[in-house]
């Protein structure tokens, strides 16, 4: 009996101290969440639905995050099903490219501030900028070789599919 | 348009290793050594860099370094030589963005630059809808998006042509300059039926890309018909149906025939066939008898008892 209640705390324990260990990734990964705000107020020829806004806006957010993890992972599997065309080809190429060489990249902390400026008469194709900030961190194996708080502005066209807004055009330019 | 910066790798010669006493000073030599008597490299980026097309980066200092390109499609390293031009060919640059070069010794150097589009060589267009009403306010819309060869959206302003022409009318031109990559137009449909030809190009460019939209007959305007008893019942068919422009309302438009016989009501739905309805109603005694398609009802025919 003695025995059994001694190992009972030994496992009690060891239950706390991962859930200690455990509880500081958990925080990370909800602060690593992309915080993403659109404003639709400017799009035209047409007006943008309520119900489409929350659409983008979740999958804007999801797409972000799976790329944020696939390319610290290294791994495209993440990509699939949120980019479409070029986008996808792009970002498929990078994660490729990055693998054959060693280099991973995270991108932290992220902040997206969307405006829709074009929405199809349609309603088949969206054109969004993304004002977006975040922290860059480029990795050779272990070793951090670059890590940079970096405001980036993305145009982003996006195209309604089956059960999603999947991202076919995603480009970083210098201004807008 | 670019940015230097100098990253993480903070072990750069520091002043003090200067005042500590020699074993630090070999200490530090030997390092020197290690780094191939590499100095801190200077960057810079490539001027007005546009994709898929060669261009390079000037680096300072001497000894061998690890240059880093990172971009939109892009993660490579190689060694370099520090104090030489680093070259990137057109495919390391061929997609529109920003790309940051890194370059490695005791600490990091970066750089960030952008890639501009190259020129455009193709159109997304789209156009909807595939089959249009005829005489239909803002019924036809067409977006157009410019591509470069390496499929980069050209966001500096284009112009482009939108050309419709339907059969035995004269074509109509509109032109539009790009707004962030895109340029669309709405228009009415015709009055005629038949094909509608809308072509996107770009000025300049032997870029042209056509689509056809179906234009059909509207709703029937009016409806006349005519019956007469035979000895199995009412025959009842409708003129010609044609929509308020005068083209024949499609084949498979449902005309309603209903049959008023006292209290009795007898509903039939019939196709049209070759612009004509027609239908055999079930009555003997005196009958009203009308029709509807859509939201038009024809005339009462009333006939009286077998």
């Amino acid at each position: 009996m003695m025995d059994r209640s001694h190992s009972g705390r030994v496992t009690a324990l060891i239950a706390i101290a991962l859930i200690a260990l455990l509880a500081p990734r958990d925080s990370f990964s909800a602060d690593s969440t992309p915080q993403v705000v659109l404003n639709t107020s400017k799009a035209a020829p047409r007006s943008v639905e309520s119900l489409t806004e929350r659409a983008i806006l979740r999958d804007y957010k999801f797409a972000w995050a799976n790329l944020d993890q696939a390319l610290e992972s290294n791994s495209t599997a993440p990509l699939s099903g949120l980019f479409a065309g070029t986008a996808s080809a792009w970002l498929n190429d990078a994660v490729t490219s990055q693998q054959r060489n060693g280099i991973s990249s995270r991108y932290l902390k992220q902040i997206h501030q969307l405006e829709a400026v074009f929405y199809a008469p349609e309603g088949d194709l969206i054109e969004l900028h993304d004002t977006a900030e975040y922290d860059l961190q480029i990795l050779d194996g272990s070793k951090t070789i670059h890590d940079e708080h970096v405001v980036v502005r993305y145009v982003v066209l996006m195209t309604p599919g089956a059960d999603r807004w999947v991202i076919r055009q995603l480009q970083a330019v210098p201004e807008f | 348009m670019w940015s230097s910066t100098n990253t993480v790798c903070k072990s750069r010669k520091s002043p003090r290793s200067l005042r500590v006493g020699s074993l630090v000073l070999s200490a530090s030599l030997v390092c020197l050594a290690a780094m191939g008597y590499a100095q801190d490299a200077d960057l810079r980026a490539p001027s007005a860099a546009v994709a898929g097309t060669a261009n390079s980066i000037v680096t300072t200092g001497n000894g061998t370094a690890t240059f880093y390109l990172i971009g939109p499609s892009v993660a490579f390293k190689r060694e370099v030589r520090l104090g030489q031009e680093i070259s990137l060919t057109a495919k390391d640059l061929q997609n529109a963005g920003k790309y940051l070069a890194i370059v490695c010794t005791g600490s990091c150097q970066s750089v960030g630059f952008f890639a501009a589009p190259a020129k455009p060589v193709s159109l997304t267009f789209l156009v909807h809808p595939s089959r249009a009403p005829v005489g239909q306010n803002d019924m036809i819309s067409g977006v157009a998006l410019p591509f470069d060869e390496f499929h980069n959206l050209v966001i500096v302003p284009e112009t482009v042509d939108f050309q419709l022409t339907a059969k035995d009318s004269a074509a109509v031109s509109r032109r539009v300059t790009t707004q962030d990559g895109i340029a669309w137009f709405h228009t009415s449909s015709g009055r005629a039926a038949g094909p509608l030809q809308v072509a996107a190009s770009l000025n300049d460019i032997d870029v042209s890309v056509r689509r056809v939209v179906q234009q059909v007959a509207s709703d029937p305007c009016s409806l006349h018909i005519k019956g007469q008893r035979t000895p199995k019942g009412i025959v009842v068919e409708t003129e010609p149906v044609r929509d308020c422009t005068g083209n024949p309302v499609p084949d498979g438009t449902v005309v309603t025939f209903t049959a008023r016989d006292g209290n009795e009501t007898d509903t039939v739905d019939a196709p049209i066939k070759q612009g004509v309805a027609r239908a055999q109603l079930a009555a003997s005694g005196p009958v009203v008898i009308s029709a509807a398609s859509g939201v038009v009802m024809g005339n009462e025919l009333r006939l009286g008892p077998q």
